[in-house]
């Protein structure tokens, strides 16, 4: 996602106009923007409505009177076609934050809009990096949707997954235990060596869900004590490991 | 000297080296070349002369060096390549070092009071309102603060050689002197110069990123980070919203593992942005930083473009015999931010304070030990700041989700009181413990909440 962003913004900077607009949609992978056609301004009518509008397609001539390009001796190709890109546009995106009275649904309040939408704006920004203006700034902070609408949009979805992984693999393991040692599932929770199993398979399915995590973890690991070891590295050698060394 | 033994650093690591981090090597030494570490007391005392010191290099390390030892009886050389010479630098020094350097104020071009810190996402924070009214970010001009501290250093007694160091031929015993070689500049522009050969007891090596001191005792190498500024002249207007204001911009972006910074000099700005792994793609970055901070700097003049690398952590080896690195050669370099000019001083100062103590003001030879206890103190004091600015950038500066919970966390006023009490001051204080937990529980919200709008954004398409 992010060196994707990366090239979409150095293909738009480099390349002129016309290009600019054909190859965002070709770069990303499947993703199709109904509204990104070439020399095309496309308005959207996002009055009143709580549909979710994204893009308008600015006309470069417009933008590019309106603003002056630095001059600069050595280069000329990167600081006019800043202005082509798309900018952010939601009907509920009003003054830098979102209004959440247009959340409302039935009379209560559907965090889970909120939610969506600030990705989907979050989302919107990271391809399209857009310059943070002082007329506008954003001042929306995420701590304002309550912890239980957090958990309830991503938390609960997850735990149910990592739970019925843990009883179906339970479920057999307890099986297979009791086909080869006899021990039903009473007498297994007894024992202890049985119960220290649980718990690693309990941690295993919780920490190693893909096969990249081992590998993950693993990095994870090395860099935390990457830097310790370079600063140690000065002291390495104050030992002597030989006799010839001293003289 | 191919004959050495190249003992590779990740031979200390279990897994195999990423491909991302070049290779970090520590060389061993030719064995005839080791010293023995031993009590100076035991030194011979010099007779009819003062110990004679060479510091290589005559930035903020050299200059801070030279001063203290020239002040306290040694005999100083500092040989820098050019005098005037007008550094690519972010340009910032804390509050502490005003004081400990004895800065007059009117090397301060700026005092910032404010920074604002930008989010991917365009969320911007102020920061600054806990500072207290005496307390600012001092801008400087490289160039004055440079020349300042080497004056000073002349004005105690060190000679300041207009020079190049070139080589240095180590000595094969005790007694033996080191033989620098340099290349001597008499003043006029486009002089060849003069080669020269000067002999010191003991050398500093204060001659930045590409330290050829380094060099000639084998080091080693370390991760750098590239910084790509440009200075940008805008209207008179828009310096106004920078008057004492730097803005910090984060996200993929603008830089995959740093950030990208507007910081307000003299009479202009300094936009730029830096990185180390994806150091081809520099240009593009600052691109998007300054597409980022377009609107403030809109209708301003490029009137420089610079570039720098920047340390990531210390060479394997700072010092060997009488030889020690101290500032950008050693690579002290704080993660995070990127803060370099007052560890530099700082470890100059420490670096000359081992060498006097070690050698009595100058009356006896000094040995490896003696530098040690630099490194020693140096390792002490500072430890604990980098230790918790590497884990600060390993954690925040990982991914857009991590930079948006950053700069949320930002907002909070113990966080800010915090960050700039550590900085301002350069102690790591242990705050309350209540607050402590409080942040605690607070990052770890910021974390998990960017995480699942994270998880939220891979299920759309826009």
């Amino acid at each position: 996602m992010a060196s994707f962003a990366i090239s979409a913004s150095s293909q738009r900077a480099c390349s002129s106009n016309h290009v600019t607009k054909k190859q965002p949609s070709q770069t990303r992978t499947g993703r199709s923007l109904g509204t990104k056609q070439v020399s095309n301004v496309v308005a959207l009518n996002v009055d009143g409505q709580k549909s979710l509008d994204i893009v308008e397609q600015q006309d470069k001539s417009s933008k590019s009177s309106s603003r002056t390009s630095k001059p600069n001796v050595a280069e000329n190709d990167d600081l006019d076609t800043q202005s082509s890109h798309p900018k952010f546009n939601d009907a509920r995106w009003k003054n830098g934050t979102w209004d959440l009275n247009m959340f409302v649904k039935d009379g209560k309040m559907d965090w889970d809009a909120v939610i969506v939408a600030e990705a989907r704006r979050r989302k919107f920004l990271e391809m399209y990096p857009d310059s943070a203006t002082n007329e506008e700034p954003v001042v929306f902070r995420s701590s304002i949707i309550p912890w239980w609408a957090w958990l309830l949009h991503s938390y609960l979805p997850q735990a149910e997954l990592l739970n019925g992984r843990a009883a179906m693999v339970g479920f057999f393991m307890g099986y297979i235990v009791d086909a080869l040692t006899g021990l039903d599932v009473v007498g297994q929770t007894g024992n202890f060596i049985c119960k220290a199993g649980v718990f690693v398979t309990v941690a295993g399915i919780i920490l190693f869900r893909k096969n990249e995590d081992f590998q993950n973890l693993k990095n994870l690991a090395d860099e935390a004590t990457l830097y310790d070891k370079q600063w140690q590295a000065s002291w390495q050698d104050q030992k002597p490991s030989g006799p010839g060394k001293k003289i | 000297m191919a004959s050495m033994a190249l003992k590779s650093f990740t031979g200390l690591r279990q897994s195999p080296q990423e491909q991302q981090h070049p290779h970090f090597i520590a060389q061993a030494l030719p064995r005839q070349q080791k010293f023995r570490v031993s009590a100076a007391k035991t030194s011979p005392k010099l007779t009819n002369r003062n110990l004679r010191v060479a510091v290589i290099g005559g930035g903020p390390a050299g200059g801070a060096a030279a001063e203290t030892l020239a002040k306290n009886g040694v005999e100083t050389f500092l040989i820098e390549r050019k005098l005037d010479n007008c550094k690519p630098c972010g340009g910032a020094i804390p509050l502490c070092m005003v004081g400990e350097f004895d800065l007059p104020l009117d090397i301060i071009d700026r005092k910032v009071t404010k920074m604002k810190m930008i989010s991917p996402s365009n969320v911007a924070v102020d920061i600054g309102q806990t500072l207290k009214p005496h307390e600012y970010i001092g801008m400087v001009r490289r160039e004055v603060l440079d020349a300042y501290l080497r004056e000073r250093a002349e004005k105690n007694g060190a000679s300041v050689i207009n020079g190049l160091f070139m080589k240095m031929d180590l000595p094969r015993n005790f007694e033996q002197p080191y033989v620098l070689y340099y290349t001597e500049y008499d003043g006029t522009k486009g002089g060849v110069g003069e080669k020269r050969t000067l002999e010191v007891d003991a050398v500093i090596g204060a001659d930045g990123a590409n330290s050829r001191v380094a060099k000639s005792i084998n080091a080693g190498d370390y991760d750098y980070a590239i910084a790509f500024q440009e200075r940008v002249k805008i209207p008179d207007e828009k310096m106004v919203y920078y008057e004492n204001l730097a803005e910090m911009y984060v996200g993929d972006d603008v830089s995959p593992d740093f950030y990208g910074w507007v910081f307000p000099k003299c009479d202009h700005v300094a936009v730029g942005t830096g990185t180390v792994t994806h150091k081809g793609d520099i240009k593009k970055f600052q691109l998007a930083t300054r597409n980022r901070a377009k609107d403030k700097i809109l209708g301003g003049k490029i009137i420089r473009v610079e570039a720098h690398p920047i340390p990531e952590h210390p060479r394997p080896r700072r010092l060997s015999g009488r030889v020690a690195l101290v500032g950008d050669a050693a690579g002290y370099v704080t993660k995070c931010s990127g803060e370099g000019i007052y560890f530099a001083a700082k470890s100059g100062r420490m670096c000359a304070e081992a060498i006097i103590e070690g050698s009595e003001n100058g009356t006896r030879m000094i040995d490896e030990g003696d530098l040690r206890k630099y490194l020693e103190k140096w390792d002490k004091t500072y430890w604990p700041t980098y230790k918790v600015l590497d884990v600060l950038q390993k954690v925040f500066y990982r991914s857009n989700p991590a930079r948006e919970a950053f700069v949320e966390m930002c907002a909070d006023e113990y966080v800010q009181k915090m960050t700039f009490d550590s900085y301002l001051y350069k102690k790591v204080v242990p705050g309350n413990p209540l607050e402590d937990l409080k942040l605690a529980v607070n990052t770890i919200g910021s974390l998990v909440r960017a995480n699942a709008l994270r998880r939220e954004m891979d299920k759309l398409t826009i």
